[in-house]
């Protein structure tokens, strides 16, 4: 008996060792990413549009966009 | 909502490693790690030899996303695919995944052999503070927040890189293939990867997963 307690006491912990202390698996949570509409912290943000304003990126990336397009900067 | 995807045109690319070299400095990518790279094919033969520019395609149905799993990485709603470096454990898994050979890993790190791994952002940085230090150190610069597009594209010499929004670079691409067309010339018809990494005409747009839904997100 004693010895049968004795084992499930050292199995246990044993397998305390497997596991993942809460403040570890919180970390390792995925963390929610701001979108790039929101604008960067730093002084590289180009000027024509308005950080937080999405309509105002998104135009303004599209307009970035035609610059790779040189059928339409021949024009 | 803009869906941000690369094209290579392989009748321009000359092989310059501009956009190689562009990735490297501007992200400030360690030694041993390159995001992009310039494959060449039937090297040397007259009239056969193809440049392709090649980092992450930034998948619509990603191989990486499905193999990792520890589940470091989320697709943003501009459908680019990105990870936690955080979270990531160097195991390289996603490196068997890409068919494109996208994730690098240094040869020595804090994992043993390998480091966590580190891919091309399409300059959209990680879950890090846009712009801040933290998230270059990381992951590099994040262009798109800056109202920018990737640099490897935006200064490709010869036009043959181009990034951005799926549909207006699929109409720059598809111009100049009607373009050769009219001149009499049939070649380069077919994006390189771009059937594997986006599906045909009938695939779904994909759903943009997790970390953008995170309640906190803004």
């Amino acid at each position: 008996m004693k010895v049968k307690t004795l084992g499930l006491c050292f199995t246990a912990a044993l397998l305390a060792a497997c596991s993942e202390p809460p403040e570890i698996a919180a970390k390792a949570a995925k963390r929610p990413d701001v979108a790039p509409y929101m604008g960067a912290n730093n002084g590289f943000v180009t000027k024509n549009w308005t950080p937080g304003n999405q309509a105002s990126w998104t135009e303004s990336i599209d307009q970035r966009n035609q610059g790779q397009n040189e059928y339409s900067r021949l024009k | 909502m803009a869906r941000m995807k690369f094209i290579c045109d392989t009748e321009r690319c000359i092989e310059c490693n501009g956009c190689v070299t562009a990735c490297k400095n501007d992200n400030e990518v360690p030694w041993g790690v390159n995001r992009r790279r310039v494959v060449t094919v039937n090297d040397g033969i007259i009239g056969q030899e193809k440049s392709v520019s090649v980092a992450c395609m930034h998948c619509s149905d990603a191989p990486c996303m499905a193999v990792c799993p520890v589940d470091c990485f989320y697709r943003t709603d501009e459908g680019v695919v990105l990870h936690d470096k955080d979270i990531c454990i160097g195991c390289g898994y996603c490196s068997f995944a890409c068919p494109f050979g996208a994730p690098q890993f240094l040869s020595k790190g804090a994992f043993g052999s390998r480091s966590k791994m580190d891919k091309c952002t399409f300059c959209s940085g990680g879950p890090e503070e846009n712009g801040s230090v933290a998230e270059f150190e990381k992951y590099g610069r994040n262009r798109l927040a800056e109202g920018k597009l990737p640099l490897c594209a935006e200064m490709c010499s010869t036009k043959a890189l181009i990034g951005g929004d799926s549909d207006i670079i699929t109409d720059i691409f598809n111009n100049r293939v009607a373009t050769r067309e009219k001149n009499g010339h049939y070649p380069g018809s077919k994006a390189f990867g771009w059937t594997t990494a986006y599906g045909g005409l009938d695939t779904p747009a994909p759903t943009p997963t997790p970390a953008a839904k995170i309640p906190g997100a803004k």
